[in-house]
Protein backbone atom coordinates (compact mmCIF):
# COMPACT_ATOMS: atom_id res chain seq x y z
CA UNK A 1 0.00 0.00 0.00
CA UNK A 2 2.89 2.55 1.09
CA UNK A 3 4.59 1.89 -2.35
CA UNK A 4 1.47 2.24 -4.27
CA UNK A 5 1.30 5.68 -2.72
CA UNK A 6 4.63 6.63 -3.23
CA UNK A 7 5.02 5.49 -6.80
CA UNK A 8 1.58 7.39 -7.16
CA UNK A 9 2.49 10.88 -5.81
CA UNK A 10 6.09 10.53 -7.68
CA UNK A 11 4.32 9.82 -10.89
CA UNK A 12 1.77 12.18 -10.63
CA UNK A 13 4.40 14.89 -9.85
CA UNK A 14 6.10 14.12 -12.19
CA UNK A 15 3.80 14.78 -14.92
CA UNK A 16 2.85 17.96 -13.86
CA UNK A 17 6.46 19.04 -13.34
CA UNK A 18 7.08 17.47 -17.36
CA UNK A 19 3.67 19.50 -18.05
CA UNK A 20 4.12 23.02 -16.75
CA UNK A 21 7.74 23.37 -17.50
CA UNK A 22 7.38 22.08 -21.27
CA UNK A 23 3.77 23.20 -22.67
CA UNK A 24 2.90 25.81 -20.18
CA UNK A 25 6.14 27.35 -20.68
CA UNK A 26 6.45 27.88 -16.23
CA UNK A 27 10.49 28.62 -16.48
CA UNK A 28 9.56 31.80 -18.89
CA UNK A 29 11.48 32.32 -21.82
CA UNK A 30 14.26 30.01 -22.40
CA UNK A 31 16.80 31.51 -25.39
CA UNK A 32 19.60 30.23 -26.21
CA UNK A 33 21.23 33.16 -26.22
CA UNK A 34 23.10 34.75 -23.42
CA UNK A 35 21.28 36.79 -20.87
CA UNK A 36 22.20 40.42 -20.50
CA UNK A 37 22.52 40.18 -17.04
CA UNK A 38 25.19 37.06 -17.58
CA UNK A 39 26.84 39.08 -20.31
CA UNK A 40 27.55 42.15 -17.87
CA UNK A 41 28.81 39.49 -15.47
CA UNK A 42 31.08 37.75 -18.36
CA UNK A 43 32.18 41.15 -19.43
CA UNK A 44 32.92 43.11 -16.10
CA UNK A 45 34.54 39.73 -13.97
CA UNK A 46 37.79 40.54 -15.83
CA UNK A 47 37.95 43.67 -17.11
CA UNK A 48 41.32 45.98 -16.56
CA UNK A 49 39.80 48.50 -18.78
CA UNK A 50 37.27 48.90 -16.65
CA UNK A 51 38.94 49.31 -12.99
CA UNK A 52 36.10 50.44 -11.01
CA UNK A 53 33.60 48.11 -11.86
CA UNK A 54 35.82 44.96 -12.37
CA UNK A 55 36.94 42.07 -10.00
CA UNK A 56 40.03 41.19 -11.64
CA UNK A 57 39.22 37.47 -11.48
CA UNK A 58 38.46 35.80 -14.72
CA UNK A 59 35.75 33.11 -13.01
CA UNK A 60 33.14 34.71 -12.75
CA UNK A 61 31.00 32.42 -10.18
CA UNK A 62 33.63 33.38 -7.80
CA UNK A 63 33.62 37.13 -8.34
CA UNK A 64 29.80 37.05 -8.27
CA UNK A 65 29.96 34.92 -4.78
CA UNK A 66 32.75 37.05 -3.21
CA UNK A 67 32.84 40.47 -4.62
CA UNK A 68 29.42 41.38 -6.70
CA UNK A 69 27.26 39.72 -4.14
CA UNK A 70 30.20 39.45 -1.47
CA UNK A 71 27.57 40.31 2.04
CA UNK A 72 24.95 37.32 0.96
CA UNK A 73 28.09 34.97 1.02
CA UNK A 74 29.84 36.84 4.38
CA UNK A 75 26.18 36.20 6.11
CA UNK A 76 26.09 32.78 4.74
CA UNK A 77 29.15 32.26 6.40
CA UNK A 78 28.17 33.54 9.59
CA UNK A 79 24.90 31.50 8.89
CA UNK A 80 26.89 28.13 9.00
CA UNK A 81 29.28 29.78 12.11
CA UNK A 82 25.76 29.80 14.01
CA UNK A 83 25.07 26.11 12.80
CA UNK A 84 28.56 25.03 14.41
CA UNK A 85 28.03 27.44 17.56
CA UNK A 86 24.31 25.39 18.16
CA UNK A 87 26.53 21.76 17.79
CA UNK A 88 29.33 22.69 20.26
CA UNK A 89 26.19 24.12 22.77
CA UNK A 90 24.53 21.07 22.16
CA UNK A 91 27.23 18.69 23.08
CA UNK A 92 28.84 21.47 25.48
CA UNK A 93 30.81 20.10 28.51
CA UNK A 94 31.25 17.10 26.92
CA UNK A 95 35.07 16.03 26.73
CA UNK A 96 36.45 14.69 23.20
CA UNK A 97 38.51 11.56 25.07
CA UNK A 98 39.35 7.85 23.67
CA UNK A 99 36.94 6.41 25.94
CA UNK A 100 33.81 8.26 24.34
CA UNK A 101 34.20 6.56 20.76
CA UNK A 102 34.34 3.40 19.25
CA UNK A 103 37.83 2.21 18.33
CA UNK A 104 37.60 -0.57 15.74
CA UNK A 105 37.63 1.08 12.74
CA UNK A 106 37.56 -0.91 9.01
CA UNK A 107 39.36 -3.97 7.59
CA UNK A 108 43.41 -3.37 6.70
CA UNK A 109 42.41 -3.39 2.58
CA UNK A 110 40.00 -0.21 3.03
CA UNK A 111 42.71 1.61 5.92
CA UNK A 112 45.67 1.12 2.92
CA UNK A 113 43.15 2.61 0.19
CA UNK A 114 42.46 5.15 2.34
CA UNK A 115 45.52 6.02 3.54
CA UNK A 116 46.66 6.42 -0.32
CA UNK A 117 43.01 8.91 -0.99
CA UNK A 118 43.23 11.07 1.61
CA UNK A 119 46.30 12.96 0.54
CA UNK A 120 45.24 12.93 -2.54
CA UNK A 121 42.23 14.75 -1.01
CA UNK A 122 43.57 17.29 0.81
CA UNK A 123 45.70 18.20 -2.17
CA UNK A 124 42.90 18.80 -4.45
CA UNK A 125 40.59 20.60 -1.30
CA UNK A 126 43.69 23.12 -1.24
CA UNK A 127 43.84 22.96 -4.97
CA UNK A 128 40.23 24.15 -5.28
CA UNK A 129 40.47 26.96 -2.28
CA UNK A 130 44.29 28.08 -3.89
CA UNK A 131 42.72 28.29 -7.91
CA UNK A 132 38.93 29.47 -6.75
CA UNK A 133 39.61 32.76 -8.39
CA UNK A 134 40.82 31.06 -12.09
CA UNK A 135 38.90 27.78 -12.11
CA UNK A 136 35.85 26.78 -10.71
CA UNK A 137 35.48 25.69 -7.33
CA UNK A 138 36.43 28.15 -4.26
CA UNK A 139 36.63 28.28 -0.25
CA UNK A 140 33.22 26.30 0.44
CA UNK A 141 34.35 23.75 -2.45
CA UNK A 142 37.12 23.12 -1.16
CA UNK A 143 35.87 22.92 2.48
CA UNK A 144 33.29 20.71 1.81
CA UNK A 145 36.24 18.58 -0.51
CA UNK A 146 38.28 18.43 2.93
CA UNK A 147 35.46 17.81 5.20
CA UNK A 148 35.16 14.09 3.46
CA UNK A 149 38.63 13.50 5.22
CA UNK A 150 36.99 13.70 8.33
CA UNK A 151 34.38 11.59 7.64
CA UNK A 152 37.09 8.84 6.16
CA UNK A 153 38.97 9.39 9.45
CA UNK A 154 36.12 8.84 11.50
CA UNK A 155 34.58 5.43 9.83
CA UNK A 156 37.31 3.81 8.19
CA UNK A 157 40.28 4.47 10.88
CA UNK A 158 37.96 5.14 14.04
CA UNK A 159 37.40 8.05 15.93
CA UNK A 160 40.87 7.85 17.68
CA UNK A 161 42.93 8.56 14.74
CA UNK A 162 42.05 12.35 15.33
CA UNK A 163 43.62 12.35 18.24
CA UNK A 164 46.89 10.47 16.68
CA UNK A 165 46.83 13.15 13.95
CA UNK A 166 46.99 15.53 16.21
CA UNK A 167 43.45 17.47 15.65
CA UNK A 168 41.69 17.72 18.45
CA UNK A 169 38.04 19.84 19.41
CA UNK A 170 39.57 22.68 20.43
CA UNK A 171 42.56 22.77 17.84
CA UNK A 172 39.81 22.22 15.13
CA UNK A 173 37.31 24.90 16.57
CA UNK A 174 40.34 27.47 16.64
CA UNK A 175 41.52 26.62 13.13
CA UNK A 176 37.76 27.66 12.07
CA UNK A 177 37.62 30.47 14.08
CA UNK A 178 40.97 31.55 12.46
CA UNK A 179 39.37 31.52 9.11
CA UNK A 180 36.60 33.44 10.27
CA UNK A 181 38.35 36.34 11.69
CA UNK A 182 40.77 36.12 8.61
CA UNK A 183 37.54 36.98 6.58
CA UNK A 184 36.69 39.89 9.16
CA UNK A 185 40.20 41.26 8.81
CA UNK A 186 39.74 41.19 4.99
CA UNK A 187 36.68 43.12 5.14
CA UNK A 188 37.36 45.17 7.40
CA UNK A 189 40.89 45.90 6.12
CA UNK A 190 40.11 48.76 3.47
CA UNK A 191 38.06 50.91 5.96
CA UNK A 192 40.66 50.37 8.77
CA UNK A 193 43.63 51.66 6.01
CA UNK A 194 40.80 54.41 5.19
CA UNK A 195 40.98 55.70 8.63
CA UNK A 196 44.32 55.63 9.21
CA UNK A 197 45.24 57.02 5.88
CA UNK A 198 42.36 59.49 5.18
CA UNK A 199 41.46 58.11 2.00
CA UNK A 200 37.70 56.86 1.60
CA UNK A 201 37.35 52.74 1.45
CA UNK A 202 34.45 50.69 1.64
CA UNK A 203 33.84 47.06 3.44
CA UNK A 204 34.47 44.22 1.41
CA UNK A 205 36.49 46.51 -1.04
CA UNK A 206 38.41 44.35 -3.54
CA UNK A 207 39.49 46.58 -6.45
CA UNK A 208 39.39 50.60 -7.09
CA UNK A 209 35.99 52.47 -6.90
CA UNK A 210 34.79 55.75 -8.82
CA UNK A 211 35.65 57.31 -5.10
CA UNK A 212 38.02 55.23 -3.64
CA UNK A 213 41.61 54.42 -4.87
CA UNK A 214 41.87 51.48 -2.37
CA UNK A 215 43.12 47.98 -3.75
CA UNK A 216 43.95 44.88 -2.70
CA UNK A 217 46.96 43.70 -4.86
CA UNK A 218 45.65 41.48 -7.81
CA UNK A 219 49.33 40.39 -8.92
CA UNK A 220 51.68 38.58 -6.92
CA UNK A 221 55.11 38.10 -9.03
CA UNK A 222 53.22 37.80 -11.88
CA UNK A 223 50.36 35.73 -10.65
CA UNK A 224 46.83 36.75 -10.96
CA UNK A 225 45.48 36.58 -7.10
CA UNK A 226 42.62 38.67 -7.82
CA UNK A 227 42.79 41.25 -4.45
CA UNK A 228 40.12 39.91 -2.04
CA UNK A 229 39.52 36.65 -3.85
CA UNK A 230 42.20 34.15 -2.70
CA UNK A 231 42.14 35.46 0.81
CA UNK A 232 38.69 34.99 1.34
CA UNK A 233 38.63 31.46 -0.68
CA UNK A 234 41.51 30.37 1.61
CA UNK A 235 40.04 31.45 5.12
CA UNK A 236 36.23 30.36 3.90
CA UNK A 237 38.22 27.09 3.17
CA UNK A 238 39.34 26.64 7.03
CA UNK A 239 36.10 27.68 8.23
CA UNK A 240 34.10 25.46 6.08
CA UNK A 241 36.43 22.21 6.58
CA UNK A 242 37.05 22.69 10.38
CA UNK A 243 33.68 23.94 11.04
CA UNK A 244 32.83 19.95 9.64
CA UNK A 245 35.61 18.12 11.48
CA UNK A 246 33.91 20.05 14.65
CA UNK A 247 30.50 18.23 13.70
CA UNK A 248 31.59 14.89 12.65
CA UNK A 249 33.92 14.84 15.51
CA UNK A 250 31.17 15.44 17.83
CA UNK A 251 28.75 12.96 15.81
CA UNK A 252 30.92 10.19 16.05
CA UNK A 253 30.89 10.11 20.06
CA UNK A 254 29.59 7.67 21.37
CA UNK A 255 25.77 8.44 22.54
CA UNK A 256 25.73 6.53 25.70
CA UNK A 257 29.11 8.38 26.67
CA UNK A 258 27.31 11.55 25.44
CA UNK A 259 24.02 10.44 27.41
CA UNK A 260 25.86 9.40 30.37
CA UNK A 261 27.88 12.71 30.37
CA UNK A 262 24.81 15.05 29.52
CA UNK A 263 22.94 13.31 32.45
CA UNK A 264 20.92 14.57 34.55
CA UNK A 265 19.79 17.64 31.92
CA UNK A 266 18.13 15.49 29.81
CA UNK A 267 16.38 13.55 32.13
CA UNK A 268 14.15 16.70 33.70
CA UNK B 1 19.66 14.02 -31.04
CA UNK B 2 21.76 16.39 -28.41
CA UNK B 3 23.69 13.74 -26.62
CA UNK B 4 23.65 16.05 -23.87
CA UNK B 5 19.62 16.18 -22.82
CA UNK B 6 20.05 12.11 -23.57
CA UNK B 7 22.37 12.21 -20.81
CA UNK B 8 20.00 14.40 -18.66
CA UNK B 9 17.24 12.08 -19.58
CA UNK B 10 19.24 9.07 -18.26
CA UNK B 11 20.55 10.47 -15.17
CA UNK B 12 17.37 12.04 -14.31
CA UNK B 13 15.64 8.67 -14.59
CA UNK B 14 18.14 7.31 -12.31
CA UNK B 15 17.72 9.95 -9.81
CA UNK B 16 14.13 9.13 -9.90
CA UNK B 17 14.23 5.74 -9.30
CA UNK B 18 16.53 5.71 -6.75
CA UNK B 19 14.44 8.39 -5.41
CA UNK B 20 11.74 6.24 -4.87
CA UNK B 21 13.53 3.44 -3.68
CA UNK B 22 15.14 5.51 -0.88
CA UNK B 23 11.64 6.22 0.14
CA UNK B 24 10.27 2.73 -0.55
CA UNK B 25 13.27 0.74 2.20
CA UNK B 26 12.16 0.09 5.07
CA UNK B 27 16.05 -0.54 6.33
CA UNK B 28 17.46 3.08 6.87
CA UNK B 29 21.13 2.25 5.69
CA UNK B 30 20.22 0.87 2.40
CA UNK B 31 17.98 3.99 2.13
CA UNK B 32 20.51 6.76 2.92
CA UNK B 33 22.86 4.95 0.18
CA UNK B 34 19.91 4.80 -2.50
CA UNK B 35 19.57 8.28 -2.01
CA UNK B 36 23.10 9.05 -2.18
CA UNK B 37 23.04 7.36 -5.47
CA UNK B 38 20.00 9.82 -6.01
CA UNK B 39 22.02 12.58 -5.43
CA UNK B 40 25.24 11.92 -7.00
CA UNK B 41 23.05 10.94 -10.84
CA UNK B 42 21.45 14.85 -10.00
CA UNK B 43 25.65 15.89 -9.63
CA UNK B 44 26.12 14.48 -13.08
CA UNK B 45 22.91 16.62 -14.20
CA UNK B 46 24.54 19.83 -12.57
CA UNK B 47 27.68 19.11 -14.52
CA UNK B 48 25.77 18.89 -17.83
CA UNK B 49 24.03 21.73 -17.28
CA UNK B 50 27.56 23.78 -16.98
CA UNK B 51 27.40 24.67 -13.57
CA UNK B 52 30.73 23.02 -12.39
CA UNK B 53 30.68 25.11 -9.01
CA UNK B 54 27.65 23.55 -7.84
CA UNK B 55 29.02 20.27 -9.12
CA UNK B 56 32.52 20.97 -6.78
CA UNK B 57 29.79 21.13 -3.55
CA UNK B 58 27.57 19.06 -4.60
CA UNK B 59 29.66 15.69 -4.96
CA UNK B 60 31.40 15.95 -1.60
CA UNK B 61 28.18 16.84 0.24
CA UNK B 62 25.89 14.21 -1.47
CA UNK B 63 28.41 11.30 -1.56
CA UNK B 64 30.60 12.12 1.52
CA UNK B 65 29.10 14.73 4.12
CA UNK B 66 25.55 13.99 4.01
CA UNK B 67 25.04 10.28 3.80
CA UNK B 68 27.91 10.42 6.85
CA UNK B 69 26.00 12.89 8.77
CA UNK B 70 22.73 10.28 8.46
CA UNK B 71 24.71 7.19 9.12
CA UNK B 72 25.90 8.87 12.48
CA UNK B 73 22.18 9.40 13.45
CA UNK B 74 21.21 6.08 12.23
CA UNK B 75 23.88 4.53 14.49
CA UNK B 76 22.24 6.61 17.60
CA UNK B 77 18.89 5.61 17.03
CA UNK B 78 17.20 3.04 15.22
CA UNK B 79 18.21 0.63 11.96
CA UNK B 80 14.54 0.23 10.73
CA UNK B 81 11.86 2.45 9.73
CA UNK B 82 8.54 2.42 12.47
CA UNK B 83 5.31 3.74 11.12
Amino acid sequence: MRRHIVLVSIVLSVSALAYATTYLGALGPLGFDTRLLAKLFLVYAYNPGAPELTVMSPEAVTSIVWDFRGVDTLYETVVFYMAIVAALAIYRGIGYSSSGVRGAGLSLIVRVVTKILIPMNVAIAVSIAAHGHLTPGGGFQAGAALAVVSVLLAVVFSALSFGKLGVSLARAVALRSAGLLTIAAVVLAPVAFGVATGIRGFLMQNYVKLDSPLAFPTHVSGQLISGTLIWLNLAEFFAVSFGFFVIFMLLSLREDVVREQLGEEHEH
Amino acid sequence: MDITLLLMAFFSSIGLVFAYLAVVERDLVKAIIFSAVQSSAYAAMLYLLRAPDIVLVYLPVAVGLYPAALLFLVGKTEKEDGE
